[in-house]
């Protein structure tokens, strides 16, 4: 499996005054395409700081990431949001929607960042919504939908684009069992089906249980990376 | 950028609605603060145009024309002779509205107890009605009706001084054109009201009654004129010394520099003024717009995760600014627009006329601003606002996505 995302040595640390805090040390990590994995750990292991750096919302302060190949450490500003409005999807664990907007419209914003013409971004954000199971909810604005919904359209948004991954942070956190039981169905059929690369950082077993990879992060670094079943087709 | 547009202006318009009490209390805030820029303005404007018309539409003009030396010695001896084909045709040129006209020279004005200085002026009253006031601030008796009426016009005051009134007879006596002093008897047949410096010095009879007088002839003083346009006052001045080659033609800023410093200074005072009220509304808005992106920055944080462009997150909170200050600019507009309508016709300041009548000013203020000037003050409130949202919306596109999505 050839790897979409390399950490190789990835440090962050943190400045609290006078003191240096190290949120990562030295994370050496390759994740292959169109994986299945799952990085958990208590709280204040890394696993968020992890995900930002790969995602380039934050920047390490040692190391270099490779996304799809391509060093993200010399990128600005302007090229990461590039990098991530074209590869990288993101679920955060507040839902994270635009309050102002529909469902249909949230999904549809980031397609039209990608400049689609309109027919496209409809028929797609339409049929990202039906394939997440809210059919029907397309006008309702965020306040209006449950959270599960809400984490449902957060999803549809992060998988409108096509990215090659998915970045999910505690997707099921705020979720009950029966919606984070479906969530993880659809988000391992979404892999299943397109090949989308799904890194999901996690305290939830049920998340984990899913997973094909399973990665334990202590103290800023990896304590635990080990293939629970075999790795999906590329 | 601008493909984005239409994603980022509906979504700033639905924005500004998500806090409504902070967007109406701006919104009120903008507003009155256009409505009083440009309430200030118009009455400003109002005030020292009214100054100056004050004197343009006393006698000045916009401009004038004389023969060489008179302005230095005002006296028969620099009269001039009607105007010829050259300068009548100058004259009666589109750009020029009006004009007229006049004798002008030193008197000496006798009643029955007593004699005072004036100056004489003989005017033609009809065209006398399109370039001055004075017709119209006849308080007592009448205005001159023709060129030939024998009858003088004086004002209010020098009456009071010359312990005279209306169907009064007082004897005039100037220089004549040959050297004589000449004097005549006429008859008082109005009075007129216009500042106590002005009521004091002049006297008015008809032109040809003065000519005949001083024994002029055909010959005048003076011709007064009135632009249409003021913005075209330098190139008729020039057109006009070209056709009259000999005479000096002034504009009234040369005329009146007086008039024309307490204007410019006015106009200065109007620009301070303005500026201040301008930085005072930039600094509140600045505030306000800090505010409201310290309070979004978890949401700029998501969009740039989602993939949005740090220029793109400076376009959306300038594009909200410029929404709500527009808004706001446009309802202080209509607002000042309704304001100043029932003035149309002027603001009495009759109650203030003493004081009016000291600062030199008209007992009418006609506070009013061009569209010009309307669009302009409220496109400098407005572009202002949208400097201001520079800084708040730079502070938003710089902060890391991950650090503003963990506030």
């Amino acid at each position: 499996m050839t790897a979409i995302i390399e950490c190789e040595a990835v440090e962050r640390t943190y400045a609290q005054g006078s003191l240096t805090v190290p949120a990562l040390r030295g994370i050496d990590l390759a994740i292959g395409r169109g994986d299945f994995a799952t990085l958990a750990g208590p709280s204040g292991s890394g696993k968020t700081t992890l995900l930002s750096v790969i995602g380039g919302l934050d920047r390490p302060t040692g190391g270099e990431i490779l996304i799809d190949g391509s060093p993200i450490g010399a990128m600005d500003s302007a090229q990461l949001a590039a990098l991530r409005l074209h590869k990288i999807g993101f679920v955060f664990q507040s839902y994270s929607l635009i309050p102002v907007l529909s469902a249909l419209e949230n999904v549809e914003f980031i397609l039209r960042l990608l400049g689609l013409p309109r027919a496209e971004r409809l028929a797609r954000a339409r049929a990202m919504l039906h394939e997440v199971g809210l059919s029907g909810l397309e006008d309702r604005r965020p306040a209006r939908l449950s959270g599960g919904q809400q984490q449902r359209v957060a999803v549809a948004r992060a998988l409108a684009p096509r990215p090659a991954i998915v970045l999910a942070d505690e997707p099921t956190a705020n979720l009950d069992s029966g919606n984070a039981g479906e969530l993880i169905k659809l988000m391992e059929r979404l892999n299943a089906a397109s090949g989308i690369t799904f890194l999901i950082a996690t305290h939830d077993t049920r998340v984990i249980a899913h997973a094909r990879r399973h990665i334990e992060m202590t103290d800023g670094r990896i304590t635990l990376d080990e293939r629970v079943s075999g790795p999906a087709a590329a | 950028m601008k493909e984005l547009l239409p994603l980022l202006l509906p979504l700033g318009w639905r924005n500004l609605w998500r806090n409504p009490r902070r967007t109406l209390i701006t919104l009120v805030v903008v507003a009155v603060g256009t409505w009083s820029v440009l309430i200030f303005a118009a009455l400003f404007n109002a005030l020292t145009t009214g100054s100056r018309d004050t004197t343009l539409r006393f006698l000045t003009g916009h401009g004038q024309l004389h023969a060489a030396g008179y302005l230095d010695d005002p006296s028969v001896s620099h009269s001039m002779a009607p105007p010829d084909a050259a300068l009548r045709r100058a004259l009666l040129a589109p750009a020029i509205a009006a004009w007229t006209e006049r004798v002008r020279v030193p008197a000496v004005v006798q009643s029955e107890y007593r004699t005072r200085s004036a100056t004489l002026v003989g005017v033609a009253p009809q065209s006398e009605r399109a370039l001055s006031d004075l017709p119209k601030e006849v308080i007592e008796g009448r205005y001159l009706s023709g060129v030939s009426d024998p009858g003088v016009v004086m004002g209010r005051d020098l009456a009071v001084r010359l312990k005279t009134r209306i169907g009064k007879r007082v004897i005039l006596m100037a220089q004549a054109a040959d050297g004589h002093l000449a004097e005549v008897g006429l008859t008082i047949v109005g009075l007129y009201a216009a500042g106590k410096p002005a009521e004091d010095e002049f006297v008015f009879t008809g032109l040809d009654t003065a000519r005949s007088m001083l024994g002029l002839g055909a010959r005048s003083s003076e011709i007064s004129f009135a632009v249409r346009d003021e913005a075209a006052l330098t190139a008729v001045v020039a057109e006009l010394r070209r056709a009259a080659p000999t005479l000096d033609v002034e504009p009234w800023m040369e005329l009146a520099p007086l008039v024309y410093t307490i204007e410019t200074f006015g106009r200065y005072y109007t620009a301070v003024w303005l500026l201040i009220m301008f930085i005072l509304m930039a600094i509140g808005l600045v505030n306000t717009q800090l505010m409201a992106v310290f309070e979004r920055q978890r949401e700029f944080g998501l969009l740039q995760a989602l993939g949005m462009r740090p220029r793109h997150i400076v376009l959306q909170v300038v594009l909200e600014s410029a929404l709500l200050v527009g808004t706001g600019v446009l309802a202080g507009a209509v607002l000042a627009v309704a304001a100043l309508a029932p003035f149309r016709r002027g603001l009495d300041l009759g109650f203030l006329a003493p004081g009016a009548e000291i600062m030199g000013e008209s007992r009418i203020l006609h506070p009013a601003l061009t569209a010009v000037e309307g669009l302009a003050y409220g496109a400098i409130i407005w572009l202002l606002a949208v400097a201001a949202a520079l800084w708040p919306a730079l502070s938003a596109a710089q902060a890391r996505p991950a650090a503003a999505m963990s506030r």
